[in-house]
């Protein structure tokens, strides 16, 4: 019985799978993908080294907002509530490592890492037990000002090194100690890169157990009627809550590591209502009904940033014209897409196998078409008050 | 037995609930139906009951217990289970995930994280079995926003069943089915609390369904109980008659 939760292949419908964890079981495909993609990240500081244009520390800061992302979108996919505040909890991770490290000399990578997670945890628990007392529209100013307020204290407390912010070396050292080594720094910029992967590959496993479990199946309900998910006995408000503090703690987690990568933090990039706009953006950008997406979005949102800069003047226009195209072209962000792709594939196999499927098609297509121009005049007419 | 004691409550000027005390289930198991014209205080007093509003004044009492401080989510896990007039599902999940969340619930799972959702051997075979007995066997893998009106008030049903209530209030189960599946769902609704033993609290303005299956009647007018009994005061009560129908004497 206890075997059976753990990692290692199984066989499954006739074919042998990779079990990740109990329930996740990749088919010989997705366990290729998943190595290749694995290979592929661990190889980016050796790539990094022969191509100019990929820096590690971007790649490194852009799995490190993304994990923020993968916490925001617990709340996004799965109780539908749209968080504008959560570089409150990245910046809460990031300063706790910052303040302990600059102002108490505490050096352990370890230690850092965890006290963000406890400051991350009490910070979300009062932000969220007094922001998700509304819902909706309410929900997401609550979040945004709570960030904000946030993000005043800490601009304006010399403690906090006010707009020049803090400095993440503890005393003497030049950079928190990993496991008790001192590193040269580049030592520590790679080691610390992996202990990231390990720790995002951790997280992601941790969050695909808990979006499959009867918890999640509980947050899911909440998001589509949350009135009908109280009269079942889901007690709402509580569960919420939890899945904000989670959510939350995914944020502190990845402000820690930035801050440990960073070696300094100031309040504009970690705290200021842009980041929160960013982080949800990330999100959209790879695919929030996805569990990889947010991760993929932000890579390639902190990469565009960066790659802008130097490009174009008008970088800051890159990311509302990404926007655009994901908003209008594919509203199901990239990796969602990618499953679209899935079916282009299978729709071509089919036509290639019957080209009668065409009429199909096209049946199909017109009903989508007449049915669209219908709501869409519905629409108008509700709007014009017409009916 | 589920027991309104002396319930108020008022929206601006309109007393929508006055002084409302009636008991529920006296028998266990007893159809109870909810009568009255439009705007009678009838969704009103079952909103009442099973929290979805607090009173200005007076109690709710589940089996003699105080429940009126207690949230509608404690109430359920209390046996005290609602359905909406307006069916309410998990629209972008299918027929099994619909009552399968239900039944976690009932068996109190939500609160486990590291379980699989559909792990559950006890909760599987519930949910397979409600989905048998309540018909919904070939859409149990269509999600609920595709389904046809009435078997979306069958799921709805259903899962109110898989919450395993002591007590039931059905609001207007039949409202908006043909008249043809209208039978169908009462006839589904009474054979299965039958067989459970759960006493059905139902808001029902088709007075042929009324007189078929009722125990008891009670009839609100004004929010206030106008009257209550056996089914055939409907036949008898003149001012009642008047009230629901437009008869006069």
């Amino acid at each position: 019985m206890s075997n059976r939760s753990l990692p290692g292949l199984v066989s499954r419908d006739g074919e042998t799978r990779v079990r990740v964890t109990k329930g996740l079981e990749l088919t010989k495909r997705q366990s290729m993908l998943a190595l290749v993609g694995l290979l592929v990240v661990f190889a980016i500081p050796d790539i990094a080294t022969v191509t100019p244009s990929l820096q590690l520390t971007v790649v490194h800061q852009g799995l490190l907002f993304g994990l923020a992302a993968v916490g925001l979108n617990l709340l996004l996919r799965h109780t539908r509530l749209v968080s504008f505040g959560h570089a409150a909890f990245f910046g809460t991770g990031a300063y706790t490592a910052a303040v302990l490290a600059a102002k108490f000399d505490v050096a352990s990578f370890s230690l850092l890492l965890i006290a963000a997670m406890v400051v991350a945890t009490l910070v979300a628990a009062i932000v969220g037990y007094l922001s998700l007392r509304h819902t909706g529209l309410y929900f997401s100013l609550l979040t945004l000002a709570f960030g904000q307020l946030l993000y005043a204290l800490v601009q304006g407390q010399s403690f906090f090194g006010s707009s020049d912010g803090l400095p993440v070396r503890p005393g003497a050292a030049r950079q928190p100690l990993i496991f008790g080594l001192a590193l040269d720094s580049e030592a520590y910029a790679v080691i610390l890169y992996y202990l990231t992967v390990i720790i995002l590959v951790v997280s992601l496993v941790v969050m695909w157990r808990l979006v499959n479990s009867p918890f999640g199946n509980a947050l899911d309900a909440i998001g589509q009627d949350r009135t009908r998910a109280q009269f079942i006995g889901i007690p709402v408000q509580r569960y919420v809550w939890i899945a904000f503090v989670i959510s939350g703690v995914y944020g502190g987690v990845a402000g820690a590591l930035y801050a440990m990568v960073q070696q300094h933090v100031r309040p504009g990039p970690v705290l200021y209502f842009l980041r929160s706009g960013d982080i949800l953006f990330m999100a959209i950008l790879g695919g929030f009904q996805t569990l990889l997406g947010p991760l993929v979005g932000g890579v390639l949102l902190v990469f565009l940033q960066d790659v802008g800069r130097d490009v174009t003047a008008y970088f800051d226009a890159l990311t509302g014209v990404a926007l655009l195209i994901i908003v209008f072209g594919l509203p199901r962000g990239l990796v969602g897409s990618l499953r679209a792709g899935g079916l282009l594939a299978a729709a071509t196999r089919d036509f290639r196998e019957n080209p009668a499927v065409v009429g199909e098609w096209i049946s199909a297509a017109v009903t989508g078409i007449v049915e669209a121009t219908r709501n869409w005049l519905r629409d108008v007419q509700s709007i014009l008050g017409v009916r | 037995m589920l027991r309104a004691d002396s319930l108020r409550k008022s929206f601006g000027n309109v007393r929508a609930t006055d002084d409302v005390s009636v008991e529920f289930g006296k028998e266990t198991g007893e159809m109870v139906f909810i009568v009255g014209p439009n705007g009678a205080g009838k969704t009103t007093l079952v909103n009442l009951l099973t929290g979805h509003l607090t009173p200005d004044s007076g109690r709710v009492l589940l089996d003699d217990e105080d429940v009126t401080g207690l949230s509608p989510d404690e109430r359920v896990h209390a046996g005290l289970v609602r359905s909406f007039q307006v069916v309410k599902l998990f629209e972008e999940m299918t027929v099994r995930e619909n009552v399968r969340t239900a039944v976690l619930s009932q068996h109190r799972l939500t609160r486990s994280m590291f379980t699989l959702r559909d792990g559950h051997q006890e909760v599987e075979q519930t949910v397979a079995g409600l989905i048998d007995k309540f018909g919904l066997a070939e859409h149990a893998d269509t999600v609920a926003e595709e389904l046809a009106h009435g078997t979306r008030k069958l799921l709805d049903v259903a899962m109110s069943f898989g919450l395993d209530p002591d007590y039931l209030l059905l609001d207007e189960p039949t409202a908006g089915v043909s008249t043809r599946e209208k039978a169908y769902v009462i006839d589904t609704i009474a054979e299965v609390s039958r067989e459970e033993g759960v006493t059905t609290v139902t808001i029902e303005h088709d007075m042929d369904i009324v007189s078929e299956y009722a125990d008891r009647v009670v009839a609100l007018h004004q929010g206030g109980v106008h009257g209550e009994g056996p089914p055939d005061i409907l036949e008898t009560d003149d001012e009642l008659r008047r009230l629901l129908l437009g008869v006069e004497q």
